[in-house]
């Protein structure tokens, strides 16, 4: 076990390795001059242009950018924004807890919706219920985040004057962006919970239950929903990625604050230290997730374990 | 794993699935009624502005108190007048700090915190008599010196300066005659100066907070202005608060003290239709550059007022590319300008609510001619008589041919798609069809390499913010080369233009300072150098308890005078 812990550490070492040069790669041949984002090139003299090229390193070749680069993520320096000369990693720590709020908040819609849904839909087959489940769950796959945003804006914010439309912090702030972002999740965990209730409910073990006599509820609750559940719990390493990714758009869209806005402005402003750092960062949490997601795995189903 | 057990087994999945379409489609017709009611008749929700009645208190003596709400549509880039380079970052740099002189609507220069001044006969050497009873929010007083270490700094490569060193030039340095006299010289005559002047980008800073803070001065922003800083929270909102020793407003405004609310809170909404929804629900006050489509609805429904102020200086222009064959051909060019329906191309995508352009400059610009108004018509027989006088025939597919040549037109836009630009492009590409050119739409994320650097581009479409018609000289005077680039924006160079620019930049008299730059801009649409297409109005939806909302002559709004009534 603990070898297996080790090996899958490593490899997310490697894997996180690989992210970093392959952010550091594209960044790198973005087109365009990185002093652009600092001045007006138009209307500074060369010299002085030269002298901001030297102070930010671009006019190095490209190995001694990259090791540089690299040395500083090691020690915990992710650089320094070109926009206003703030350290990239203080500024990322002090946006990721929003964006962690934001996507736990929408787990947790996803997997409660989804679950209770998934359950329901499952037990009664083909039911208004079923079918009611099903399109929620081709909506969150297919929908959008932008625009079921939007649409939750207009109807309960515009209409209802339920929500806030935007802003963060307090918890009426909350409640619309995790909805938007948590229909996504919550539609992929319908169809695999419907799936696997089904596919259990089928199996010779429901029907002893069943012929032993015990509750149709109890059945399905405690018996068959447990066996189901362990297929949905990988998909949450799977879908953290996703809702992570969705942060972006919902973020913007909600005018809230977190990493995801960001970056958005870094690119905007072509603060691409900035563009960097939260990609890496994220890149890092998202193998941390899958990780700790691998392991849990193998104390969740007995399966696995045997297997080992 | 997960993959094969989506698939479900039976072959009732067909019925099913036309059950679920049908439940689905009732779904999105029953969403799409509530979208519906939101912009409609909005019986149930919390309208921000109740009683329209009080409007008509509008007269009383204005009630000092209150905060505004105002969404910014993208967050600024800093609150350092001379680093930024940003027109979001001046909303609220006008509220911290102010300027020598100030500029009207109707282009004329009045003081601020110069209360007079004089010209050097040379036109070399402006020398301010400053206001002595003005102090910064910090404490720190307000004289020549602090005039002198602003300009100074904007010239300081230390300060990394953005858009203020193209503003200040061509500012050399300052004399500090006497404490509230200070002589400014520049290295070479300018009309365009004094209006430089009056941008925020180039206003006064404290310069002990600056010297305090050096590069964090950004995020401590001190000047002299109606609102003093409170805080900015990244992405989310930046506050300023009244400035109680205000006295010293510009002429544009009516209160002359301090402003009547006690606070700004500026938040930063970027999606548009969550900030309009955001004024719409009654959560903020109001919000910026509200989409032509939501005007229209907003003033149809009546419950939200728009303001509108349109910018000044050069409208949204396509710059022909006059060095690119054929293009390089004046009658090709004329084909174009009578080919391209422009009056079509605005109302259709902007609805009314954007203005049409007529001339390299906007109406309001000191020296626009209007004469030029309505002189373009579009007149497809015209375009297809000139472009067959050059040998343009149109070939089996209706696009012309020349020498094994097909005509065709490389029209670069950048992305993101700002004011619906890249629409522009596609309408323009129909047009362009029907004589018989070719147009491939490019639409780049790096325009600065293939349109400044590169000169590859047939077509590239610009627009300038700016307070004097001087502004024409960085995109059509034949010297206006960036570095590295080989040409300027429309390739062309006209020695008599170059003149008329020249003369424009130097000329004393007011009234022939006009009629020069009528002049040039009487040539451009001559040679068909552009084809000018709308002037961006700067527009504000806003709760109806919000009054007296006023904007500077560049369409950046002023908040001295706004109050808002209960």
């Amino acid at each position: 076990m603990l070898r297996l812990a080790a090996v899958r550490l490593l490899t997310s070492l490697v894997v996180v390795f690989g992210s970093l040069v392959l952010v550091f790669v594209v960044v790198y041949l973005l087109p365009g001059d990185p002093v652009s984002a600092v001045v007006d090139v138009s209307a500074v003299s060369p010299e002085v242009l030269a002298s901001l090229r030297a102070e930010m390193g671009v006019d190095q070749p490209f190995h001694i950018q990259f090791f540089s680069y690299v040395g500083g993520v090691v020690q915990g320096d992710f650089g320094q924004s070109l926009l206003n000369d703030e350290p990239v990693l203080p500024k990322i720590l002090q946006h990721f807890p929003a964006t962690l709020t934001l996507t736990l908040a929408s787990a947790l819609i996803a997997a409660s919706f989804g679950i209770w849904f998934g359950v329901l839909s499952a037990i009664h087959r083909n039911g208004w219920i079923d079918i009611a489940a099903r399109i929620i769950g081709l909506f969150g796959i297919s929908m959008p985040t932008f625009w079921s945003g939007i649409l939750l804006i207009l109807i309960f914010s515009v209409s209802l004057g339920w929500f806030p439309a935007m802003g963060s912090g307090s918890l009426r702030t909350l409640v619309l962006p995790a909805f938007a972002l948590g229909i996504v999740g919550a539609g992929f965990i319908v169809r695999l919970v419907r799936n696997s209730m089904l596919e259990v409910i089928n199996e010779p073990f429901i029907l002893t239950l069943r012929a032993k006599g015990i509750s149709e509820r109890l059945v399905m609750y405690r018996h068959a929903l447990r066996s189901a559940l362990i297929p949905a719990l990988t998909m949450i390493g799977v879908l953290s990625g996703e809702l992570m990714a969705g942060t972006v758009v919902i973020e913007t869209v909600f005018a809230r604050q977190g990493i995801g806005r960001v970056i958005t402005d870094a690119l905007m402003s072509k603060d691409l230290p900035v563009v960097q750092g939260v990609v890496f960062f994220s890149a890092v949490i998202y193998v941390l997730i899958n990780l700790l997601v691998d392991l849990s795995y193998r104390f969740i189903d007995p399966r696995v374990r045997r297997a080992q | 794993m997960a993959a094969t057990r989506i698939t479900i087994s039976g072959g009732k999945r067909n019925t099913n699935w036309r059950g679920s379409l049908a439940s689905l489609l009732a779904l999105v017709l029953f969403l799409a009624g509530c979208g519906n009611s939101g912009s409609g008749s909005d019986a149930g929700s919390p309208a921000p502005s109740q009683p329209a009645e009080s409007a008509a208190a509008a007269g009383n003596a204005p009630v000092p108190g209150g905060e505004l709400t105002f969404a910014l549509a993208t967050s600024p880039d800093h609150l350092d007048p001379h680093r930024s380079g940003l027109a979001v970052a001046v909303r609220v740099i006008r509220t911290l700090y102010d300027n020598l002189v100030a500029q009207a609507p109707d282009g004329s220069i009045q003081p601020w915190l110069a209360k007079e001044w004089t010209v050097s006969p040379d036109g070399k050497s402006y020398t301010f008599k400053l206001r002595e009873d003005v102090k910064f929010h910090d404490g720190t007083p307000f004289n020549a010196e602090a005039v002198k270490f602003s300009y100074d700094r904007i010239l300081d490569p230390a300060t990394k300066a953005a858009n203020s060193s193209a503003l200040i030039r061509p500012y050399e340095s300052a004399e500090v005659v006497d404490e509230y006299t200070i002589k400014l010289n520049l290295s070479s005559p300018s009309n365009a100066f004094l209006g430089n002047l009056s941008q925020a980008l180039v206003s006064i800073v404290s310069p002990t907070a600056a010297r305090k803070y050096g590069d964090q001065f950004t995020k401590n922003p001190v000047g002299t202005g109606p609102f003093k800083f409170v805080k900015w929270e990244e992405n989310a909102a930046i506050t300023v608060e009244r400035n109680p020793d205000y006295n010293w407003a510009p002429p544009l405004v009516e209160n002359q003290g301090p402003a009547y609310l006690d606070r700004v809170i500026f938040k930063i909404v970027p999606e548009e239709a969550t900030r309009i929804g955001s004024v719409q629900s009654g959560q903020i006050l109001a919000g910026e550059t509200v989409p032509p489509q939501n005007i229209v609805s907003l003033e149809q429904e009546g419950k939200l007022q728009i303001f509108k102020s349109n910018t000044q200086g050069l409208p949204y222009t396509l710059f022909i590319n006059g060095k690119h064959a054929p293009w390089n051909e004046t009658k090709a060019r004329q084909a174009l300008q009578a080919a391209i329906d422009v009056d079509t191309i605005v109302q259709t995508l902007y609805l009314g609510t954007y203005d049409r352009a007529w001339s390299a400059l906007t109406p309001g610009t000191l020296g626009y001619d209007a004469s030029l108004e309505g002189g373009i018509k579009p007149d497809l027989e015209k375009a297809k008589s000139l472009l067959d006088e050059l040998g343009w025939v149109p070939g089996d597919d209706g696009i012309r041919v020349k020498d094994g040549q097909k005509l065709s037109l490389h029209y670069v836009d950048s992305s993101p798609n700002r004011e619906k630009r890249n629409d522009i492009a596609v309408f323009i590409q129909q047009q362009l069809k029907a004589i018989g050119v070719a147009v491939e739409i490019e639409i780049t994320k790096d325009v600065a390499t293939v349109v400044f650097q590169g000169a590859n581009y047939d077509i590239y479409g610009n627009s300038q913010v700016n307070s004097d018609p001087e502004a024409l000289r960085a995109f059509y005077h034949s010297a206006s080369v960036l570095p590295g680039a080989p040409q300027n924006l429309p390739g062309y160079a006209n020695p008599e233009l170059d003149r008329l620019l020249d003369q424009g930049l130097i000329e004393t008299d007011p009234a022939t300072r006009v009629d020069l730059y009528k002049q040039a801009q009487q040539i451009i649409s001559r040679d068909a150098v552009i084809i000018p297409i709308y002037v961006f109005p700067y527009t504000v939806a806003a709760a109806k308890t919000v009054k007296n909302l006023r904007f500077d002559a560049l369409a950046y709004p002023l908040f001295n005078d706004v109050v808002i009534q209960s």
